[in-house]
């Protein structure tokens, strides 16, 4: 309806009404131009908006979800369409046709508010879905990274136990060694040299004199060096027997030998293998001391036993 | 004068009251419109658009009708009045549909970034 509109026909129904105060007979047409009026009248804008806005709001989600807000709406319209049916195009018929496309437009809101809190009922069942789902994720990352973690400590531990039993063996191979050196040192002379570990054994412990047997004293002593010996681990052993300078230098080497035969004798029989162990007879070649004095010639009658050590 | 005329002076005068002087004041339909604005601006009506049109159509229609009625023209005032009222009632319940709707995204986000962290 144009402005236009609303103003003739406001204009029309004023004319009307002072026609009806000139003339009764005029009456008949009086009621004859209202309804005219109010038949020709376009309904208001007002009324149009509020029918086109009942049309769509009812054919859409509210007539499911809003009934109630719906029908309130649909009264109300009927009233704006009762006052327009009765007035016409009156400012009552305007307001109330104003009202009803408001409530139909709450009607379309309330079902969009219930829509909406379905959908968010079916969203918190998903987000409850999900932050399990992301509890367990985050459970399993833990488990894995605690397994890792322990399967790594494990790790440490073993190599850590590896490490203690191979030092504890060192050790333990480093004191066995330590004894051995030291428990021949209470028999003999030990010195390291280019050549190998040197025990140097006295010949009066080892014999009597001008005898190559062993005497039971140096079995006993010659039991410790063999153990020694085996303990230390070595390449290749050379038992080297020497005398003084006193007598007949072939004398010398052929008692040398004999002797230092009988010390390898009783190594071997002590467990050192035989094909890693040799005797040799040096004689008086190589003196340790002087062969003038008493305590010189005691010092060069001795057995040395050369231990070349493992490389 | 004789007690019938009397009496009928005075109807006229009623007669004219309500004529002229036209409806009473619409006050109770004032405050509870008013009640309605408030309650639109509480529930959040000037943060969503659609809602904060009609909060603004239903803040000038009570206005237009205080206007109106400091002007005695108390029936033009109701009819605003009326309107303000179907504005307000109107800016509540899209505001809440905008919450509503606003809290439902809201957590369909959330699980979607729960769901995205879960594939990663």
């Amino acid at each position: 309806m144009t402005q236009q509109h609303r103003i003739s026909s406001a204009f029309a129904v004023k004319h009307v009404a002072r026609t009806v105060r000139v003339s009764s007979l005029s009456s008949l047409f009086v009621v004859a131009a209202l309804s005219v009026a109010c038949g020709a009248a376009n309904p208001p804008k007002e009324l149009l908006d509020a029918r086109a806005a009942y049309t769509r709001v009812a054919s859409g989600p509210a007539k499911d979800l809003a009934p109630a807000e719906l029908d309130t709406a649909k009264q109300s319209l009927g009233r704006a369409e009762g006052s327009f049916q009765e007035d016409g195009d009156s400012p009552r018929t305007r307001d109330l046709a104003y009202i009803a496309e408001r409530r139909t437009l709450q009607a379309d809101a309330q079902a969009g508010i219930i829509q909406a809190e379905r959908d968010r009922e079916q969203v918190d069942k998903d987000l409850k879905k999900a932050q399990l789902a992301t509890i367990d994720k985050t459970r399993a990352e833990l488990d894995s990274e605690r397994r890792a973690k322990e399967a790594s400590t494990l790790e440490a531990k073993q190599s850590k136990a590896d490490l203690e039993k191979e030092k504890k063996a060192r050790e333990e191979a480093e004191k066995r060694a330590a004894a051995a050196m030291a428990s021949l040192a209470e028999v003999a002379k030990v010195k390291e040299e280019s050549r190998g570990v040197v025990i140097t054994l006295s010949g009066a412990v080892l014999f009597a004199t001008g005898k190559s047997e062993l005497l039971p004293i140096a079995r006993e002593k010659l039991t410790e060096v063999a153990r020694a010996v085996k303990d230390q681990g070595f390449k290749e052993i050379v038992v080297e027997g020497h005398t003084d300078a006193q007598g007949s230098a072939i004398k010398n080497e052929a008692l040398s030998l004999a002797r230092a035969e009988s010390v390898r004798s009783h190594l071997v029989g002590q467990g050192i293998p035989p094909d890693k162990i040799r005797a040799t007879g040096l004689g008086s070649n190589r003196p340790v001391a002087e062969n003038t004095t008493a305590e010189g010639r005691a010092n060069n009658r001795r057995v040395e036993i050369v231990v070349s050590p493992l490389k | 004068m004789s007690k019938p005329v009397i009496s009928a002076s005075w109807g006229a005068v009623g007669l004219l009251l309500i004529g002229c002087g036209g409806a009473a004041v619409p006050q109770d339909q004032l405050s509870t419109a008013q009640a309605a604005l408030k309650g639109a601006e509480v529930a959040g009506a000037a943060e969503d658009p659609k809602a904060a049109l009609h909060l603004k159509l239903a803040r000038e229609g009570l206005d237009r009708a205080k206007a109106l009625i400091s002007d005695d023209r108390n029936e033009e005032a109701a009819s605003a009045i009326d309107r303000a009222q179907a504005d307000a009632d109107l800016a509540i319940v899209l505001s809440k549909e905008a919450r509503a709707k606003k809290e439902a995204a809201d957590t369909r986000e959330q699980v979607e970034e729960l769901k995205s962290r879960i594939v990663k």
